[in-house]
């Protein structure tokens, strides 16, 4: 049973629960790998959560020149592998997203990786456990295409589409502001 | 869903040269730590399986199962060889040229006199006492083989004698032993 990570970002409130986890989870050194954004700074106050999409073609991966980041079946893109980093930044630039972040001390670059051990094991994500306002859900391909049905996400939906904001497909999903509009919702 | 549309960047591989071979987890090691340690102790098994042989010439040869015998051959009668004389032979072939020399009443020796150094054929000095090889000014000790002075580093190989009713027999040659 393939699950995905799906951000319903008009949930977000801003808490910053998923960066705490990030922190305090386990290999991380007390680093988090995701990022928490205000998208109209001064406006208002909506936040989205974004972590690593895990591009089903990375280029932060086709960038590496020692081949230090690497895809996994499930289709995880791997932070960093520490014993072939040579610390060139190459990825930070590929990224269209911003993602990798940079250890200028261990001379390492690290990014999300979709909590590989755990999400191997069928196990959601540090964030997406944590998160206290179902922004970040933890879905199986049927719940996600259930929700394609019920908000024509199609017309929203950020990877495969013309105008679509993402680069290429992603296999985190993610949804665009005011999808939710006109929905009444219970939590 | 829209229209599934497919794009230049979800096309893999990527339509442009690029150097990125090994970037799947799953094909990155066609051997692994396991792997390569099990390919190591085979193949050290093979070498040292392939070498027994080697090792079966060498048990032969130092347990003396494998030691050649040549057949006897009369040599001269003992009486016929004064002392301090000697006389030219060949054993155990014919091209195999050897040297008797009588050094006492009851003391022969004989050896292969084709110099260890060139091959230049040794003869017995009886004034010097000792075996000489004219080509490089080689001598070798009479008694042992073993060489004393010149450019030989390896005794001449000794042929093995036996006394019979009043002939000299050779019976075969000694193993060359460093």
């Amino acid at each position: 049973m393939k699950q995905l990570l799906y951000i319903e970002m008009d949930n977000c409130i801003g808490c910053r629960s998923c960066l705490a986890a990030c922190t305090q989870c386990g290999g991380h050194d007390e680093r988090n790998r995701n990022y928490v954004y205000d998208v109209n700074p001064l406006v208002n106050r909506q936040t989205i959560p974004l972590m690593c999409l895990h591009c089903v073609n990375p280029a932060c991966a086709r960038s590496c020149p020692a081949q230090a980041i690497q895809v996994t079946e499930e289709g995880a893109v791997l932070s960093a592998l520490v014993e072939k980093c040579i610390g060139c930044q190459n990825c930070t630039i590929a990224c269209p997203y911003g993602i990798p972040k940079f250890d200028e001390e261990q001379n390492l670059m690290y990014k999300c990786d979709l909590c590989y051990d755990r999400t191997k094991e069928g196990i959601p994500p540090m964030c997406a456990s944590v998160c206290p306002t179902n922004t970040l859900q933890w879905i199986t391909e049927e719940e996600f295409a259930a929700k394609q049905e019920k908000h024509r996400l199609g017309k929203w939906m950020s990877s495969r589409l013309p105008e679509n904001p993402l680069e290429g497909e992603t296999h985190v999903k993610i949804n665009l502001p005011g999808i939710l509009q006109g929905t009444e919702k219970l939590f | 869903m829209g229209e599934d549309i497919k794009r230049n960047n979800d096309k893999i591989p990527f339509d442009e040269n690029n150097y990125t071979h090994n970037i799947r987890k799953a094909g990155e090691r066609r051997l692994d730590r396991r792997g390569f340690m099990k390919t190591m102790v085979g193949a050290a098994g093979i070498f040292a399986v392939s070498t027994m042989p080697w090792g079966a010439i060498a048990v032969k040869e130092l347990t003396g199962l494998g030691s050649k015998s040549h057949p006897k051959q009369k040599l001269a009668n003992a009486n016929d060889l004064k002392i301090g004389e000697a006389i030219e032979f060949a054993y155990p072939g014919e091209h195999d040229a050897a040297l008797l020399v009588r050094l006492g009443e009851n003391e022969f020796k004989a050896y292969q006199n084709a110099c260890t150094h060139l091959k230049c054929p040794v003869f017995w000095s009886k004034e010097e006492g000792r075996l000489v090889c004219p080509c490089h000014h080689g001598f070798f000790d009479v008694k042992t083989g073993k060489p004393t002075a010149g450019p030989p580093q390896r005794p001449l190989p000794e042929v093995v004698l036996s006394k019979e009713q009043g002939a000299i027999y050779a019976t075969g040659v000694k193993r060359y032993e460093t």
